[in-house]
């Protein structure tokens, strides 16, 4: 199987059997919220990694937008620390 | 404000294993399942459990933290908490704890010198696919995974997506927390509140 190119830079896309890419990639397809749906019809690889870097992009957004907010909250309310005890009780338990 | 309620038993640090013991938990645990790991790995960031433990230790590490009004400051102490409840276990995870004090500056793709290079036609160059185009940005989204192989890098995206998926649970409950929880939610003892409840 490593002699499946002649080049010594290959990516491993060639070191692996087809089945086991079609399962990852199916793998991943399941995680994607946009591609669940179309779970049973073929998507094509190269959609799925779209897809797979459009969601984590947006992902990293959302954070990026919460972190923003945590920020100006944390900014507001950090003065009082008896609440912060309190916070912290009831989110410990 | 449900994700807070109090279903967090004490758990000291040493218990942060991904086989939960404790069946009371509501959702549905893993320790249903045989010890397959795969099993685990793939429930791994989506039990309310896990949720809790990230949101308190993310708040602790907030609270701590006297420059959170920066948001970028927030955003490196979420994600480095999140990487270290991977407890190194993830390429990712380690990436991000080891690469903490770089500042962003993603290295320019050096243009290689063209008085150098043959000719394309000399050059036996192996077209690069789509497949092959998305896959490295797709390396280059989750952290550390620059260069991975093929199943390598699948592994650690769904870990990596599972994991920021809980990020934003976790944040977007604390922000809800901070914001409404002095107005609406369960009013703490004190009456000692910030002014600022409407805000």
């Amino acid at each position: 199987m490593s002699g499946r190119r002649s080049r010594s830079k290959q990516s491993s896309v060639s070191s692996i059997t087809d089945d086991q890419i079609t399962d990852l990639v199916s793998k991943l397809q399941h995680l994607i919220p946009e591609l669940r749906r179309r779970r049973f019809d073929k998507v094509s690889t190269s959609k799925v990694l779209q897809e797979t870097c459009n969601y984590i992009r947006s992902l990293h957004r959302e954070v990026e937008d919460l972190s923003d907010r945590l920020s100006q909250l944390l900014a507001s309310t950090d003065s009082d620390s008896d609440q912060a005890a309190i916070i912290r009780s009831l989110l410990m338990q | 404000m449900a994700s807070f309620t109090p279903n967090l038993e004490p758990a000291p640090d040493a218990s942060l294993q991904f086989k939960p013991k404790k069946p009371r938990i509501t959702l549905q645990t893993p320790s249903s399942c045989p010890s397959n790991q795969r099993t685990q790995r793939i429930k791994r960031w989506r039990t309310q459990r896990d949720q809790h433990i990230y949101s308190s230790k993310l708040f602790q590490a907030l609270r701590r933290s006297r420059r959170t009004s920066a948001s970028r400051e927030v955003h490196e102490t979420a994600d480095r908490v999140l990487a270290g409840l991977a407890r190194g276990t993830t390429r990712w995870s380690r990436a991000i704890l080891t690469a903490r004090k770089v500042t962003k500056h993603k290295k320019a793709k050096l243009p290689t010198n063209n008085r150098l290079r043959k000719p394309d036609i000399y050059r036996e160059r192996r077209k690069t696919t789509a497949v092959e185009r998305k896959l490295k940005v797709l390396g280059r989204l989750v952290p550390g995974c620059l260069k991975l192989s093929f199943s390598n890098l699948i592994e650690e995206t769904s870990d990596y997506i599972a994991a920021l998926e809980m990020q934003v649970r976790a944040m977007t409950a604390i922000t809800e927390f901070l914001c409404g929880g002095t107005g609406g939610g369960p009013q703490p003892p004190a009456d000692r509140l910030p002014s600022n409840v409407n805000s």
